[in-house]
């Protein structure tokens, strides 16, 4: 599985970027998307367009965590989102590996597979998987997992935007916010 | 208990309060006083201690005041060690009280002889008083020259009611 | 140490007991707030908002000393080593709640550091990275002049200065205190 995870300020603001890869049976942390040339963009761009939904599920419930919210299938992309309070957004754009079996996802190391970048609907095959974290973007252990690891980012979040040298809005630049992010990453999903 | 007079000197040697009360009913007055004549002439408000001395001011008492208890401290020092003070002492109109706290600043207080130790009074009066509407006044300066900050409605209206309730 | 577990014993009971707590949170953001808008005032001098800090803490200390004499009631200290465990094991335990280690005496029990494991004024508090806040800032150096203006007015002459914080990724955070003197009482100016 491959993670691209954006703060935006209630302003639509971009806060704060990362992209980063599964840790989880045997992944090594790397973002593998399976576009690689055009990733960095169309991660943004499909988070954003997914801030629409974002806005229309914020009042459904009074939860921050608002779980899986909207679905890109040409990308197979997942977004997950979160709100905080004061109207920042967490946004976590998961894309599955592309898997050649279901039942290889369980015991292959995943790695392996994800180098690759070759193209193909896979959204279907890799949502009926098994329900690891990394294959199943919908299943109850992801959105838990999304959920653990967004409260953890959440707590760092406020931890940082205290610090008295951050002003509200600004780009958040904090390396102990990212190593803190990518732990994050690394423990939860 | 009667209190005369109190005063309050900074660790510049300056006197930075000073609060005097009326003086014992003049019969009292009278009958120990040694020369009942020099009465009339002497302030209404001035404490028999220094009756009869009319022409000096406030101000060269607590100078007088001052220059009692610094050399008596001194004196004590020398003696006592380092650590040493005096408490109190008393002559036959008057007992002075004096307490010290660590940061130099000397409190002393003018009662009638019957008085006990006023130690406690003059450290609850730091405490409870000085501390908590000079100190932590953030208007009132770091150090009071001529007495400024120490002046403040709260202060003097806490002590007067401290003397007046608690210490009679 | 018997003058420095005494000491603690004195901070604990005081801290239990006399101490108006108020929330760390507010105390942090209070102090940041400042901080930083000295940095804005002072235009990224941060010599400057080093020097305005110390001046700061100068001017509480002076109060501070007295509140705390009025809390702790101890008396005078007998030497410099009990005044240090004075400092790190009352004075800070009641106004911040921490009790930085004293360490590093010189052989003359002039000097000595203070490590503090825990700092309250800098929670969440990342310098501006800017280059120079790294090397140029000391955020919490109020303290240097709370000591000061306390010290004097228990007629010590001090200098104090940090060498190391962790916000600028140093292992530890540490001050170092001198007494320069024992300052001697002041006399009545001479009139007649």
């Amino acid at each position: 599985m491959s993670y691209y995870f954006t703060v935006l300020s209630p302003t639509d603001v971009p806060l704060f970027n990362i992209a980063f890869g599964t840790s989880k049976s045997g992944g090594d942390g790397i973002a593998r998307f399976r576009f690689p040339d055009t990733a960095q963009y169309m991660n943004q761009f499909i988070i954003h367009s997914s801030l629409d939904v974002v806005e229309e599920a914020q009042w459904m419930n009074g939860n921050m965590y608002l779980k899986h919210i909207d679905t890109y299938p040409p990308a197979s992309a997942y977004i997950s989102a979160f709100l905080t309070p004061s109207g920042a957004r967490f946004l976590l754009l998961h894309q599955p590996p592309q898997l050649p079996t279901n039942a290889s996802s369980a015991t292959t190391g995943s790695s392996s597979l994800l180098g690759s970048s070759f193209s193909g609907s896979a959204g279907s095959s890799s949502r009926a998987s098994a329900s690891s974290v990394a294959a199943n973007p919908t299943s109850p252990q992801t959105e838990e997992a999304v959920r653990q690891f967004m409260t953890e980012v959440y707590e760092n979040y406020v931890k940082t935007v205290m610090s008295p040298f951050y002003r509200q809005g600004m780009e958040i630049k904090s390396s102990v916010f990212r190593s803190k992010v990518t732990a994050a990453g690394r423990k939860w999903l | 208990m009667v209190v005369y007079s109190f005063y309050i000197f900074d660790r510049h040697a300056e006197c930075i309060y000073k609060r005097r009360w009326l003086p014992r009913p003049s019969s009292v007055v009278a009958s120990k006083s040694s020369r009942p004549t020099s009465e009339a002439s002497a302030p209404a408000t001035a404490p028999p201690a220094i009756l009869g001395q009319s022409a000096r001011t406030t101000d060269d008492d607590a100078k007088l005041i001052f220059g009692t208890v610094f050399s008596l401290r001194n004196m004590a020092r020398k003696l006592g060690g380092e650590d040493d003070n005096f408490v109190t002492y008393r002559t036959s109109q008057y007992r002075l009280h004096y307490y010290e706290t660590p940061t130099n600043i000397k409190f002393v207080m003018l009662t009638d002889i019957k008085s006990p130790s006023m130690r406690v009074a003059l450290q609850q009066i730091y405490i409870n008083l000085y501390v908590e509407y000079v100190v932590k006044n953030p208007l009132s300066p770091a150090e009071h020259p001529g007495g400024v900050g120490v002046n403040n409605e709260l202060f003097e209206e806490s002590l007067e009611q401290f003397v007046t309730r608690v210490l009679s | 140490m018997s003058s420095a577990t005494k000491a603690s014993r004195i901070g604990e009971e005081l801290w239990k007991t006399r101490v108006d707590k108020v929330n760390a949170e507010l105390v942090t953001l209070t102090y940041g707030t400042i901080v930083a808008q000295l940095c804005q005032d002072y235009d990224g001098n941060y010599q400057e908002v080093n020097k305005q800090l110390e001046k700061m803490g100068y001017n509480i200390g002076m109060r501070l000393i007295e509140d705390f004499l009025a809390k702790s009631n101890v008396g005078r200290c007998a030497n410099f080593r009990e005044t240090a465990d004075m400092i790190a094991k009352v004075g800070f335990r009641i106004f911040l709640n921490i009790a930085p280690t004293v360490t590093n005496w010189t052989s003359d029990n002039n000097q000595f550091s203070l490590v503090f494991d825990e700092n309250p004024l800098a929670d969440f508090v990342e310098l501006p990275d800017d280059g120079r806040a790294q090397d140029e800032l000391w955020f919490s150096n109020i303290l240097c002049g709370v000591l000061r203006g306390a010290l004097e007015m228990v007629q010590m002459q001090i200098e104090a200065h940090f060498v190391s914080d962790v916000l600028r990724g140093d292992d530890t955070t540490e001050m170092r205190v001198s007494l320069v003197r024992y300052i001697e009482d002041e006399m009545p100016p001479d009139e007649e």
